[in-house]
């Protein structure tokens, strides 16, 4: 039983890291129907600026992530207002967004491998290996505190879209960005924004990932995957909805740990994409997934 | 025996009906109209039919043999083709190539002659001139037509003309009442049109039906039908439908 | 109305000329290095082409396919150790296999645009991930050997170019057949597809069968070439991303685009190896982000361009 609990825990633990990575990709799907396949390059690109205000600065990762949130804003301004209002809006845009934004990806990955070789990293702090005793396991602190963390920005997130006037045009723009433009709401503006809060939420998850796993250059398409399950699995109408299925999703990894030789576990990510992605066919925001 | 048929045709969405046991028969050569307030379930009926949405219950019947299982594509081999009410031509394809592509799947099989089929019903519609231009070239009203031209391509026997006429001039829509009446006259095609254009359903259709809140409230002659206090109630309101009963 | 002719007759002639020509350039004194660049020219011409039906034809861009350019690679090279069957055979059983995995991706077929393209990325990486560890298979890390003699390598050439050939006179040939256009009122729109009576189901799976067989095949060829094969470099994502972007770089709204975008990134690739090895990924990056801004349907889009505007000013219809 004590075991039970113990991977209980460790799937609670995982799912506030994938619900995290998971906002930035379905905020900006949500908003802008552009399926960011920057994500996984922006989260290590966030895990690598975390590590380096660690490792040559001192700074503890967690205090790094205010400066994470500016910078992984930046860029996805800079990124919205340099590439991606250039295309073409609509279906016709689809594949060419798509293969810029994967474009971006390798330039992000090639930038890191430049800098910083393509060993292993992670960030170790004093406290990275002590762990508190709770429900009768050891739960390690750095996983405690992500999830802390993870808490606190949903909650934050919830505030932004549903209590600032910002936020209500996020989700007006969301909805319907033709009518936004009659009453007058800066869609574009608001498209910026929003990309850049997306942004900034995958560099964050970026740090947050590298206090409790290594990364390298070639990291992101597991978590662009996992990111991509918990987006349609929970969809994004609701912040409940997203934090189940990233539960559901770190409880089927940790537990797939039992039965599937360790080098498949990574396979995980992928096989639970395709059962989503099969077997819902309600699709998603309204979108059909299906053919 | 009727052509098309369909049995307590049934369709829901979560908590919402939008389809409630419809039943209607069609013969061969007729031209139906549907009509309704919006919501009604016009077009939710028209999906069903055409195979794009599944029953939640009831049958759909072609010539006696149930087609309920059958997906859209095999429906059109069958002979069931729809029109959409926001035209969805193959933006990529030039004007010749869209209809040939649905040429390719008449029903029958008789897909050797596709390219002739082809541009037999561009002459018809009266977009032979426009063959190769891509469809964005073309009028809404051009595109109606290539729509229009599409579905006549796959050689149907029912026709689901989803508010065709919708969004036109009234030249340009008496032109389309003038091209459905020859394709079922020449071409013994049985129609089922719905429209807001009151218009051309009334002097189009042979029989009428009304569909309120997913029911079938009516069916007659045009005639009738547009006289019934329960159509009128459902358009207007209930007192209209009453000062209507109070006029000479 | 005059209806168009399935392959202009001009076409044909020139396109036989060009490989008669390719076929007797290694009598002319070519150099070993000028020959065997050609021949991964071929092979990557073929791969290119083949991904094209998927990704330009009928629009799904699959980031994916070093899953079927390993299974085809690694099917024939362990036809060549265990069964010891000549070469060629081997490579068939290669390209049926890879085939046979395109089949088994069917589920994937129903997802479209980005949810295609994603789920192919975990296609890929899982591939990757089992065939490294499947070590009796692949040799895992160390991957496997081939008994190769300088002279078939040699012979390779006239392989690769036929197989480069067939490859793309079947793209034009599709592309201009009932079937190509089938796949482009797919690719336009896949429910107004279904309702003038395409099985959109059937032509994918049917596309993406062959567009897996002949990356297979090119496995089966690659392998042989090197007379290595090596599972973390063979499924890898840099693989699947040279596919992606050969079709790119070359044109992916045409049939024959990608044949060009291979020949230009293998020139391309090969010195921008010997030049800056570390700056593969980044370059391939802002090729694509400039293509994709600038001239979506790469440099035969960019070709057809400038003619349009040389001729002056007239509607010409527009492909995709």
């Amino acid at each position: 039983m004590a075991r039970l609990a113990d991977l209980v825990v460790s799937a609670v633990l995982l799912a506030g890291l994938y619900a995290t990575m998971a906002y930035g990709l379905g905020l900006i799907y949500g908003v802008l129907r552009v399926v960011n396949l920057a994500h996984g390059g922006v989260i290590m690109a966030g895990a690598y600026v975390g590590w380096v205000l660690f490792d040559r600065f001192g700074v503890d990762p967690y205090l790094a992530i205010p400066v994470v949130l500016v910078l992984g804003f930046a860029l996805g301004v800079a990124m919205y207002r340099v590439l991606i209002r250039r295309l073409p809006r609509g279906a016709s845009g689809g594949p060419a967004s798509l293969l810029l934004l994967f474009g971006v990806w390798l330039v992000l990955r090639n930038i890191a491998y430049l800098l910083f070789t393509g060993n292993d990293r992670s960030i170790r702090t004093a406290y990275s290996s002590s762990s508190l005793a709770i429900a009768g396991t050891h739960v390690p602190v750095t996983r405690l505190i992500v999830l802390a963390i993870g808490l606190v920005i949903a909650v934050g997130l919830h505030l932004l879209l549903h209590r600032t006037l910002v936020g209500r045009a996020i989700r007006a723009a969301a909805q319907n960005a033709d009518s936004c433009t009659l009453v007058g709401i800066d869609v574009e503006r608001i498209y910026r924004l929003t990309f850049g809060i997306g942004t900034a939420l995958a560099g964050v998850a970026g740090v947050l990932l590298a206090t409790v796993f290594s990364f390298n250059p070639a990291s992101g398409s597991s978590e662009l995957l996992k990111s991509f399950v918990v987006v349609v699995l929970g969809g994004l109408g609701s912040m409940s909805g997203v934090v189940l299925a990233a539960l559901v999703v770190a409880a089927a990894e940790v537990f797939a740990v039992l039965i599937l030789p360790s080098y498949l576990t990574s396979a995980v990510g992928f096989l639970l994409l395709v059962l989503v992605l099969v077997l819902r066919p309600g699709g998603l925001f309204g979108h059909r997934v299906l053919a | 025996m009727a052509l098309l048929e369909t049995r307590g045709l049934t369709r829901r969405f979560g908590g919402l009906t939008a389809l409630d046991g419809v039943d209607l028969s069609l013969g061969a050569g007729e031209i139906l109209g549907v009509i309704g307030p919006n919501g009604a379930g016009k077009t939710t009926l028209f999906s069903l039919i055409a195979g794009s949405l599944r029953p939640s219950a009831g049958a759909i019947l072609l010539d006696g043999q149930p087609v309920t299982r059958l997906p859209a594509h095999r429906r059109v081999r069958a002979g069931i083709v729809r029109t959409h009410q926001i035209v969805r031509p193959f933006a990529n394809l030039t004007v010749f190539e869209n209809v040939l592509v649905a040429a390719m799947h008449a029903h029958g099989g008789a897909a050797g002659h596709a390219r002739d089929r082809a541009a037999d019903v561009l002459e018809l519609v009266g977009l032979a001139d426009r063959y190769d231009q891509p469809p964005s070239a073309l009028t809404l009203a051009g595109r109606k037509r290539l729509e229009l031209a599409r579905a006549l391509a796959t050689g149907p026997r029912v026709l689901l003309l989803d508010e065709v006429v919708a969004g036109v001039n009234p030249a340009e829509a008496l032109a389309f009442a003038q091209l459905i009446r020859r394709v079922r006259d020449g071409r013994g095609v049985a129609v089922v049109m719905t429209e807001h254009v009151m218009p051309a359903v009334m002097s189009l259709s042979d029989r009428i039906i009304v569909l309120e809140h997913g029911k079938r409230i009516a069916e007659g002659a045009p005639r009738d039908v547009v006289s019934d206090p329960r159509v009128i109630a459902a358009y207007l309101g209930s007192e209209a439908a009453a000062a209507g009963e109070a006029a000479p | 109305m005059t209806v168009p002719p399935l392959i202009p007759r001009g076409m044909a002639r020139v396109f036989l000329a060009v490989c008669v020509v390719l076929a007797v350039l290694p009598a002319l004194d070519l150099s070993l290095y000028t020959h065997n660049l050609l021949t991964r020219a071929y092979i990557l011409i073929a791969a290119a082409l083949a991904w094209n039906w998927m990704g330009g034809f009928v629009g799904q861009i699959s980031f994916g396919h070093a899953a079927m350019f390993g299974v085809g690679g690694f099917v024939a090279a362990r036809g060549m150790l265990d069964l010891h069957l000549p070469p060629q055979l081997c490579w068939l059983g290669g390209a049926v296999a890879a085939g046979v995995f395109a089949l088994g991706a069917h589920p994937l077929l129903r997802l479209r645009g980005p949810y295609f393209s994603i789920a192919t990325i975990g296609v890929g990486e899982a591939s990757r991930v089992v065939f490294t560890y499947w070590e009796k298979f692949t040799g895992g890390a160390t991957g496997l050997s081939l008994p190769i003699d300088a002279d078939f390598q040699y012979q390779l050439y006239w392989w690769t170019l036929g197989v480069a050939a067939v490859v793309a006179a079947a793209s034009v040939v599709i592309r201009r057949s009932s079937f190509g256009l089938r796949l482009l009122a797919i690719k336009a729109d896949v429910e107004a597809a279904a309702d003038v009576g395409i099985s959109a189901t059937l032509y994918q799976d049917l596309i993406f069968m062959l567009s897996g067989a002949v990356v297979g095949l090119c496995g089966g060829l690659s392998a042989s070439y090197a007379s290595f094969i090596e599972p973390s470099d063979t499924f890898g994502f840099e693989r699947s991303i040279a596919f992606v972007l050969m079709a790119v770089i070359g044109g992916t709204g045409t049939a024959l685009g990608p044949a060009l975008g291979a020949a230009v990134f293998v020139l391309v690739d090969t010195s921008l190896l010997a030049s800056y090895p570390e700056l593969h990924l980044g370059l391939y990056g802002v090729l694509l982000i400039n293509i994709m801004l600038f001239e979506p349907l790469g440099l035969l889009g960019l070709g057809q361009r400038v003619l349009r505007l040389a001729r002056g000013p007239k509607p010409a219809p527009r492909r995709a």
